[in-house]
């Protein structure tokens, strides 16, 4: 071989990029994500979570409503045992073990999260995805959708979560679903507002005026351009919602809005069960307290590692 | 003795993970009082990063700065932070490209303005303000007093760009670094500007350091030229020879490639193929290789050194483009300029 | 006749305010009485600064904005006042080029869905395979490998994006382009391959364009007739090596001044016409001439009072100032500080 197809060859070699090539924009989101460790944290912290909410049942040691060691406390006159070998984190003033009301508590703690937040999510979507669509798209007409839209919107925005639980408490009695509802429709104005604002930033964007010179349909450019490009920031508010969720329901719970029920425990419920024995037993109030924490801790690094990788300054 | 000379600059961006970027890999020139340096080329030639460099204004974390950059024979890169910071404003200065996010937007004019007086030559109260009216003044504000009080939103582009230089040369520094400066405004506008720096060069002797990516704007107002390609400067030359007789294929394609405003029309541009992503690293030859269309096989046997010719004029080429193939490329017919005061009537006589 | 033909355009954006229910408070007069004509397989160039309604008049063609008054004719139709079915149909023989290709592409669609997009609005080829060819032989027409057609925006350059917009417009076999700063986002080696790409289609497709640009020199290397803009409205046309050579209204005189050339031999030796001041702004035009506020030429009459009309003063050549004859003839002359000789320059 020649001198020179040898050098040719040589530049060939030195201009190649890696040629991969053909990934989307979530796919480049998702990579960025996984190689911030942060936001691996936060999704152990949730998969464990999820995992442990799954599979309570067979996880807890003890049946958590049970008041197996009740007869222990009153014994030792009100001495309510700390962890040892039976009772891993102890038992509670009711001698239930501790470890198992927690165990079992996560499913509740899951289940208000993620069903608080999709509906908060669903119906703020809907809301928000209309006000957008027809602001964005329908001129003058549109504009007047949106702003009745939007000024119930802001009424719901201007009612606090709490009076909202306690309405719905009254109408439905207390209950986990009262709890639910209450989170959940605080949550709509929030994602509601979200979705509209990204959509009119995007309804400006140039390559919606492309689409609307190439003669693609309204319908068409709201449903294929619009709505996709305006879904990072509701997704990364979902995730960060699921945090908030889980501490306002618990907070609710803690109230007793969320109904006592023996055999559910919740770690609201729990945290206002250990008020009496705070001067003696901190730990029964710490248990419930760290894993709420620690819960929605995972959920915001998640969520906040998600802003960051789905930022489009980031993108390059 | 010049009143900057920058030797051999490397900054090197590092990132955990990643391989090092050499943005600016080896950049020498000198700066004399009273001299305009233009420093010249596309996205990502380094050309910004020099300057900033040279501010010490990089982040810390995560670069590495290399080689010497004498000012009054200390070195700006070796500098404590201190001494740097005091320098910054009052021996030297710089003005962005966007006016806009340079200055703080809820803070009044006047007092950006009083601010920098203030810090550096301990101007306060009523002597501070006049003296910002004055510098405001000097660079073509009209109404300087009533300006002071407005807030940046309320200045046009170029209002606020001429103000960012009020500030620039507030303290009379001995070099200003200009990034970029007019590519925000409109030509009307640039013109005045450009106008503003010719001036302040002649009056007040301040040394210019150019950035730009408009061969037209360096053409009239650079002494010297450094046309850099990926972190290295590919040519330098004074401002006639460099547009006369550029040596590097990378100078003579960018030339080949700006529409004229006198040609005539149907004459074809020349333009350089690829982009800048289509780099090679130095250390593997020319960089500039892949695109180059005077390219030879002696290109890829490392980086090209850096020719210096008795006439002054420098580039880093192993097949250097001579004269009469730049004809080919850049001498175009060109139409008779415009008239715009009637040349059988003096101009001087009416107002 | 012209392909394109546009008559006393005007458009007005109402500018709003109120708490509860807007009330029009005034209007920005982006477009304010504009006619041109653009030749097929001519192209038109559309030159001025920033906010003098330019880019507005291009969108205003195409119907991307309301039309406040006018008409815009094409091959018979009067694109005004379509709407609806009829306005979005004739949407495939005029398309456009944008400025930023990397905010108008997209970035969740990758290019064969961009490119197919616009057959499909329009049902054209329904064939899958004979769409794929067709949108392959638009990929190659542009300098785009085959390769590209599964990547996504931001895995190419820029001037490779301004390629997929070009694609994008020319995949509908469009007569007319109205191209909105093609190049001034690209780098300088770039912005050559673009405009050698958009001449080069024009010969081989026999395609009509509109320009539209700040930079003058480009717009003067790419267009056959030149229309100056000035706050809405277009105060000097001529064939693009008339404007340069004779330039007759003050504005053109000092915005072609204004442009630096890339030799020294001309920047230190041309006369330069410094403007002072800003751009009036469009929502409370100067009365009369709307650049009597800022020209070296002003006269104590007319200029503050009436609105000069675009007139013909030589082959294809019109000018709207009131004094052209007067400032050419010589028998006015600028005020003296506003001309920067090459006496100012010093001589290297």
């Amino acid at each position: 071989m020649s001198a020179k197809t040898d050098r040719i060859d040589r530049l060939a070699e030195l201009t190649a990029r890696k040629d991969e090539g053909g990934h989307g924009l979530w796919y480049e989101a998702f990579r960025r994500l996984r190689r911030n460790p942060l936001a691996m944290t936060g999704a152990v912290i949730i998969l464990l979570f999820v995992l442990i909410a799954i599979l309570a049942p067979w996880l807890a040691p003890h049946d958590p409503a049970a008041q197996t060691w009740l007869g222990e406390i009153r014994g030792a006159e009100g001495f309510i045992p700390g962890p040892r070998s039976g009772n891993w984190l102890g038992v509670d003033g009711l001698g239930r073990d501790e470890l198992s009301r927690l165990i079992i508590g996560s499913r509740q703690s899951l289940l208000v999260g993620v069903v608080a937040t999709l509906l908060g999510f669903t119906a703020g979507a809907i809301l928000g995805g209309l006000s957008g669509a027809f602001l964005g798209m329908f001129g003058k007409a549109g504009r007047w959708v949106d702003s009745i839209l939007m000024r119930f919107n802001d009424m719901a925005l201007a009612v606090p979560s709490l009076l909202l639980a306690i309405s719905v408490a009254t109408i439905l009695g207390q209950g986990l679903v009262t709890v639910m509802i209450a989170v959940g429709v605080t949550q709509i104005p929030v994602f509601a507002r979200l979705l509209r604002g990204s959509m009119l930033a995007q309804s400006h964007s140039d390559y919606v005026l492309a689409s609307t010179a190439l003669g693609v349909r309204k319908r068409r450019i709201v449903l294929n351009h619009i709505l996709p490009n305006s879904m990072s920031p509701v997704l990364v508010q979902a995730t960060l919602s699921l945090a908030t969720a889980i501490i306002e329901a618990a907070g609710l719970s803690f109230l007793g809005l969320g109904g006592a029920n023996a055999a559910n425990p919740e770690w609201g419920v729990m945290l206002a069960d250990s008020q009496q024995y705070l001067a003696t037993n901190l730990r029964l109030a710490v248990y419930p307290a760290v894993a709420i924490i620690i819960t929605a801790l995972g959920f915001t690094l998640l969520g906040e590692a998600m802003r960051e990788a789905l930022d489009p300054k980031l993108r390059k | 003795m010049a009143l900057l000379e920058v030797e051999d600059l490397a900054v090197t961006f590092q990132r955990k993970g990643t391989a090092p970027v050499h943005a600016v890999d080896g950049v020498s020139f000198t700066v004399a009082e009273g001299q305009v340096v233009g420093l010249v080329g596309e996205s990502g030639c380094g050309k910004s990063v020099t300057s900033l460099a040279l501010m010490g204004l990089l982040a810390k974390r995560g670069v590495k700065v290399g080689g010497k950059a004498l000012f009054d024979g200390n070195d700006l890169l070796t500098m404590p932070g201190s001494t740097l910071r005091d320098m910054r404003g009052s021996e030297m200065a710089m003005i962005f490209q966007d006016p806009l996010s340079s200055l703080n937007p809820v803070i009044p004019i006047g007092l950006q303005v009083t601010e920098v007086l203030k810090r550096h030559r301990g101007m306060k109260g009523e002597p501070a303000e006049k003296e910002a009216a004055d510098l405001l003044d000097r660079v073509g504000i009209p109404d300087p007093r009533r300006r002071l009080k407005e807030y940046p939103h309320q200045l046009s582009g170029g209002m606020r760009q001429r103000a960012l230089i009020a500030m620039a040369v507030a303290c009379r520094p001995r070099l200003l670094i200009a990034d970029e400066p007019t590519t925000a405004l409109d030509v009307t506008i640039q013109a005045q500007i450009l106008e503003l720096l010719k001036e302040l060069v002649a009056q007040q002797g301040t040394a210019l350091i150019m950035i730009t990516h408009d061969l037209g704007v360096v053409a009239g107002l650079c002494d010297e030229i450094n046309v850099m390609y990926a972190g290295r400067v590919v040519e330098g030359a004074a401002r006639r020879p460099l547009f006369a007789s550029p040596t590097h294929p990378y100078s003579v394609g960018l030339l080949g490639s700006i529409p004229r405003l006198d040609a005539p029309r149907g004459e074809k541009l020349k333009p350089i193929p690829g982009s800048v992503r289509d780099n090679i690293a130095w250390a593997d030859g020319c960089a500039f290789a892949p695109r180059c269309a005077h390219r030879t096989d002696e290109c890829l046997d490392g980086p090209p050194a850096l020719v210096q010719t008795y006439t002054g004029h420098a580039y880093r080429c192993v097949n250097p483009v001579t004269g009469d193939e730049v004809e080919a490329v850049t001498a175009a017919a060109t139409l008779p300029a415009p008239s715009i005061v009637d040349a059988t009537t003096d101009s001087d006589g009416e107002a | 006749m012209s392909l394109l033909s546009v008559r006393d355009l005007k458009v007005h954006f109402p500018i709003k305010r109120g708490v509860l229910f807007d009330r029009t408070i005034g209007h920005v007069y982006a477009v304010d009485g504009v006619s041109l004509d653009v030749e097929r397989g001519g192209t038109y160039g559309l030159v001025g600064e920033s906010g003098c309604g330019k880019s507005t008049l291009g969108r205003a063609v195409l119907r991307l904005v309301d039309v406040t008054s006018g008409s815009v004719e094409f091959d018979g139709k009067d694109l005004a006042t379509l709407k609806g079915e009829p306005l979005r149909k004739e949407r495939s023989r005029l398309q456009m080029v944008f400025q930023d290709p990397m905010s108008s592409l997209d970035p969740r669609q990758n290019v064969e869905s961009i490119l197919s997009e616009g057959l499909a609005a329009h049902g054209m080829i329904g064939d899958r395979k004979a769409r794929r060819a067709h949108i392959q032989q638009t990929l190659d027409a542009v300098g785009l490998p085959r390769g590209a057609l599964s990547r996504y925006p931001h895995e190419f350059s820029g001037g490779q994006r301004q390629r997929i917009g070009i694609a994008r417009a020319l995949v509908l076999k469009p007569d007319v382009i109205i191209a909105d700063e093609p190049v001034s986002a690209l780098d300088v080696s770039v912005q050559a391959q673009v405009i050698n790409l958009l001449e080069e289609l024009q010969n081989d497709l026999g395609l009509t364009y509109l320009v539209i640009a700040h930079d003058l020199a480009v717009v003067r290397h790419i267009s056959d007739t030149i229309g100056v803009m000035y706050l809405g409205g277009i105060v000097e046309e001529a064939p693009s090596d008339v404007l340069y050579v004779s330039p007759r209204h003050p504005y053109t005189k000092a915005l072609m001044s204004a442009v630096p050339v890339p030799d020294p031999e001309v920047e230190d030796s041309r006369e330069r016409v410094l403007l002072k001041g800003d751009l009036p702004s469009p929502a409370n035009p100067p009365t009369g001439c709307r650049f009597h506020t800022r020209c070296p030429w002003r006269q104590e009459t007319r200029c503050d009072t009436e609105r000069p009309e675009l007139t013909l003063v030589g082959d294809g050549h019109k000018v709207a100032c009131h004094w052209a004859a007067e400032i050419e003839a010589g028998e006015i002359q600028p005020k003296s500080d506003a001309v920067v000789g090459a006496t100012t320059a010093e001589v290297a």
